[in-house]
């Protein structure tokens, strides 16, 4: 086994099981309250993450409920919005429970103060996050509910030898007399013990569920028309919001609309604290919510509204040709970064290595490549709209019905805006039809809560396509420069990058330090390539289109910018792409997952005739992908991608179908994206509106895909960093394909989307 | 207006003919499998079968639905699976399954009319963003 580098960033939880880890219930059965780990994609990318709280009535997001008729329940405080990871915990405890996974029921939780249940707060499901954050919490609460019910029957049975006692999905045999006795008929006694101090684990070699391809829990109910998504929220007496916002960048409303005939009421709805991004600031009367009996009267009815907007001075400004323009300036201009200064966008934050050294070194070189690349703002289209239902009663109560990835901001923004006391306030986490980064964010959970607040009865509010479109906090746009010389052997003497784009940490209020926007750069950062000297920079575009994070975030622009530079840097070298990146890799790891991606798509044979092949590879959350994409028909209408080949490493893979799922879903993401995926402004206004103009590709384009998962290594070690999977499949295809197409048309792709002017045709 | 969905007759008050079959179901009737989309007939997530054909319920005016038998995901697989939805099973197909109603009723009705795997494969062109096509085409082939 090769050697693994250690994430020594990652913050790991390396306590092992402690009883405070624990919070037991008593009651019919047993109930073992923990925590789940919340993260932060800042803690993520920069601080690490700190490890849980101690479990405590206040802290505790999910638990296992052992019930006197033997069902085993596990409550999950992370959303699932396809990626599986609802599943994968229970996969995961089911391992050390010792029941068969396929008898635990799942069910959603959330930041609820309800009894009887242990209580707290969910965590925000991001960063591929979910699985590899909370492994060791999941064996360790499935471990010490073992050991805590064995205990329970060793009393009943009288024989305190540990060792003579088995456990069989469920039944604890004690072999001396051959009594067994169930889980559920022992789990009340065993909600009066204390958890243990140490509960051991099933070793590696007798794993009976982790690490293999079972069937997800919510597939069932995904076939059946019976899951249920934030949209399908129906409550008694409930009313129909529809929203209708300002059709440009920083826009409000001038006067209130009267409310037309036939419906309850327009609200008009503000930006909130928490929510303002960009040129939508707090105060912000952005929007009007229609509020009617049913969505399509109240739809048509906010669509015929006439609603006078103030425009911001500056929305003759705001066009994607100016933000090029700007970026364009700004990769080779801009101000060095200052301490304790004020560091307007524009600045230069010199995030590793140092310009001066680095451009002395290209300058000396025989041979000196420069780029520049640039990738538009894309949209999330997540497939489900933005929606969110509000149940409030003034002074008493507000239950909020969401498909969130972030139910924690959401209880908060909910507190702050209603009032109420956190125990009077209710977040219920449905299933999210996707999520993307986009349901990360509050600001649709904000716009129900007033609309709640102003009409006194439920309301489902929901964002048309158009608005859901027209008013994203999108993937940053960015002009990206990169610079390299190469020495007449092929090495690079030095390497300088620059991205400029918009800040999605600036819009959530932080100041920016010395290495900038953690979240703008990552991707570029760190790379095992042995570049002679460095310089990676980072400039805050000034755009204030609301930004936000999409899919795999900077790793998506980044891995574009970098992997693309290193294919002309191969030409360059007239040496061929995979084995010039084989004799530039430091890292043993990354070398494996190219070599496997090479074996795997035959890099070495020549492709078909007519069709052409490239090669990228880049690291995520933890985990290291390469792509191989092989391409043909290229037109200056439309390519076709014959093949595509995937490998990870992402140190463990407890689920290898359902990292299988997540890395061509992501793949087909970023293709998405690199084809079509674009949002353009003129004077402010968002210009793709539905999936008519923002092409994806359909069941009869979607090309084969080959997915290899690495060896998973001995996970008996603690401390061993696990990688995540559900952004992983985006970052390294554009790069991969643009190096395809570079071979088939003789044209290097260096701007983003491939076609911007491809639109889909109805069904 | 009385719709006969899966079998049963609704009788729910229509403000406006033109309203799309897609509202009467999810508001009015209660039957959410149906799954709005995009309202302009390019995804497919609201598909429904009317009498056997499929149908974008996102523009199918609901007066034009009257007297007619109408098929969503909640009455597709009659006392168990439909055939299509067990295979959605078998190669474990959904992710965040929003699209799979719509996805599941086009196959259905493809099948209605006779198609099967390949033929199926190369008309139906709901969208998924999740990307789950290669596990539909794996799915269809058994079909």
């Amino acid at each position: 086994m090769t050697t693994r580098t250690i994430d020594s960033s990652a913050g790991r939880d390396t306590r092992g099981v402690s009883r405070r880890d624990f919070l037991v219930r008593t009651g019919s059965g047993l109930v073992l309250g923990f925590v789940l780990q919340n993260v932060s994609r800042v803690d993520l990318a920069e601080a690490g993450v700190p490890p849980p709280p101690a479990a405590t009535g206040a802290t505790v997001n999910s638990w296992l409920e052992i019930g006197a008729d033997n069902s085993v329940t596990l409550t999950i405080g992370s959303s699932e919005m396809g990626q599986g990871s609802f599943s994968g915990l229970a996969q995961i405890l089911s391992e050390d429970l010792m029941v068969d996974y396929a008898r635990i029921r799942a069910v959603q939780g959330g930041p609820t103060l309800a009894s009887p249940a242990p209580v707290g707060s969910a965590i925000n499901t991001v960063g591929s996050s979910v699985i590899r954050r909370n492994f060791w919490r999941m064996r360790d609460a499935g471990a010490a509910a073992r050991e805590m019910l064995v205990q329970a029957a060793m009393n009943r049975i009288g024989d305190q030898d540990r060792a003579r006692y088995s456990v069989r999905d469920g039944v604890i045999t004690h072999a001396p007399t051959g009594r067994s006795l169930t889980y559920g008929e022992v789990a009340a006694d065993a909600a009066a013990l204390p958890p243990p101090a140490s509960a051991p684990l099933v070793p590696d070699d007798e794993f009976a569920v982790i690490g293999r391809s079972v069937p997800r829990l919510d597939i069932p109910a995904k076939v059946d028309g019976s899951a249920k998504y934030g949209i399908d929220i129906r409550l008694p007496n409930m009313v129909y919001a529809v929203i209708r916002h300002a059709p440009s960048v920083g826009g409000t409303l001038a006067r209130t609309p009267s409310r037309p005939s036939g419906t309850i009421a327009v609200v008009p709805t503000q930006v909130v604290a928490g929510t303002e991004r960009g040129g939508e600031a707090v105060g912000n009367v952005n929007a009007v919510a229609v509020v009617g009996t049913n969505t399509w009267d109240t739809w048509q009815a906010a669509k015929r509204l006439k609603v006078s907007w103030r425009l911001p001075a500056n929305a003759s400004a705001l066009n994607s040709d100016r933000f090029l323009a700007d970026g364009l300036a700004l990769s080779s201009g801009g101000t060095p970064f200052v301490p304790g200064g004020a560091n307007p966008p524009g600045t230069v934050y010199t995030v590793e290595g140092e310009a001066g050294s680095t451009t002395a070194a290209i300058d000396g070189s025989p041979s000196i490549v420069e780029s520049v690349y640039s990738l538009p703002y894309v949209a999330h289209a997540c497939m489900e709209v933005l929606n969110c239902t509000v149940d409030y009663v003034a002074g008493v109560r507000c239950d909020v019905y969401a498909p969130t990835q972030s139910a924690t901001s959401a209880l908060g923004l909910v507190v702050s805006l209603t009032g109420l006391s956190p125990d009077q306030v209710t977040v219920h986490t449905t299933y999210l039809g996707g999520g993307l980064g986009r349901k990360a964010e509050t600001d649709f959970v904000s716009q129900a809560v007033q609309v709640g607040m102003a009409v006194g009865r439920p309301v489902k509010l929901m964002w048309p396509r158009e608005e859901d479109f027209t008013h994203d906090q999108y993937r940053p746009m960015a002009v990206i420069r990169a610079r390299a010389g190469l020495a007449q052997d092929g090495n690079v003497t030095g390497f300088s990058y620059r991205n400029v784009s918009p800040s999605i940490l600036g819009q959530r209020g932080r100041v920016l330090g010395a290495l900038g926007d953690s979240q703008g750069i990552e991707g570029a950062t760190h790379l095992p390539y042995a570049f002679g000297t460095r310089a990676i920079e980072y400039v805050a575009h000034p755009s204030p289109v609301p930004v936000g994070f999409w899919r795999s975030v900077g790793a998506s622009l980044n891995t574009f910018g970098v992997e693309s530079m290193i294919d002309e840097l191969a030409e360059a070298a007239s040496q061929d792409p995979y084995l010039f990146r084989r004799g530039l890799l430091t890292d043993p790891r990354w070398m494996q997952v190219l070599d496997a991606v090479a074996d795997r798509s035959g890099w070495l044979s020549p492709p078909r005739a007519g069709r052409a092949r490239g090669i990228a590879i880049g690291t995520a959350f933890g985990s290291i992908v390469a792509q191989v994409v092989e391409a043909s028909n290229l037109t200056t209408t439309s390519v076709r991608i014959n093949k595509v080949w995937i490998a990870i490493d992402c140190y463990l893979a407890v689920n290898p179908d359902s990292i299988e799922a997540q890395l061509v879903g992501g793949m087909v993401h970023g293709l998405n994206a690199t084809l079509y995926g674009r949002q353009t402004f003129v004077n402010g206004a968002a210009q793709v509106k539905n999936f008519n103009s923002s092409r994806m590709i359909r069941l009869n384009e979607m090309p084969d895909v080959d997915v290899t998962i690495l060896p998973n290594p001995s996970v008996a070690d603690r401390t061993a960093a696990i990688g995540g999977a559900g952004e992983l499949g985006v970052p390294t295809f554009a790069p991969a394909l643009a190096a395809a197409c570079y071979k088939l048309g003789g044209r290097r792709i260096r701007t983003l989307p491939l076609f911007p002017a491809a639109r889909m045709g109805g069904l | 207006m009385t719709f006969n969905v899966n079998g049963k007759n609704y009788t729910v008050s229509v403000s406006n003919p033109d309203m799309p079959l897609l509202w009467v179901l999810r508001d009015l009737i209660g039957l959410t499998g149906t799954k709005y989309g995009c309202g302009i007939e390019v995804c497919g997530a609201c598909t429904v079968l009317i009498d056997g054909q499929r149908e974008h319920s996102c523009v199918f005016d609901a007066s034009s639905a009257v007297g007619k038998k109408i098929v969503t995901i909640e009455g597709l697989g009659a006392g168990g699976l439909h055939p299509a939805q067990q295979a959605w099973v078998d190669e474990q197909v959904p992710q965040c399954g929003y699209c799979q109603p719509g996805m599941l009723m086009t196959v259905a009705g493809a099948i209605n009319d006779g198609h099967r795997g390949k033929e199926i494969a190369s008309e139906c062109k709901n969208l998924c963003v999740c990307g789950t096509y290669p596990r539909i085409k794996k799915a269809l082939s058994n079909l």
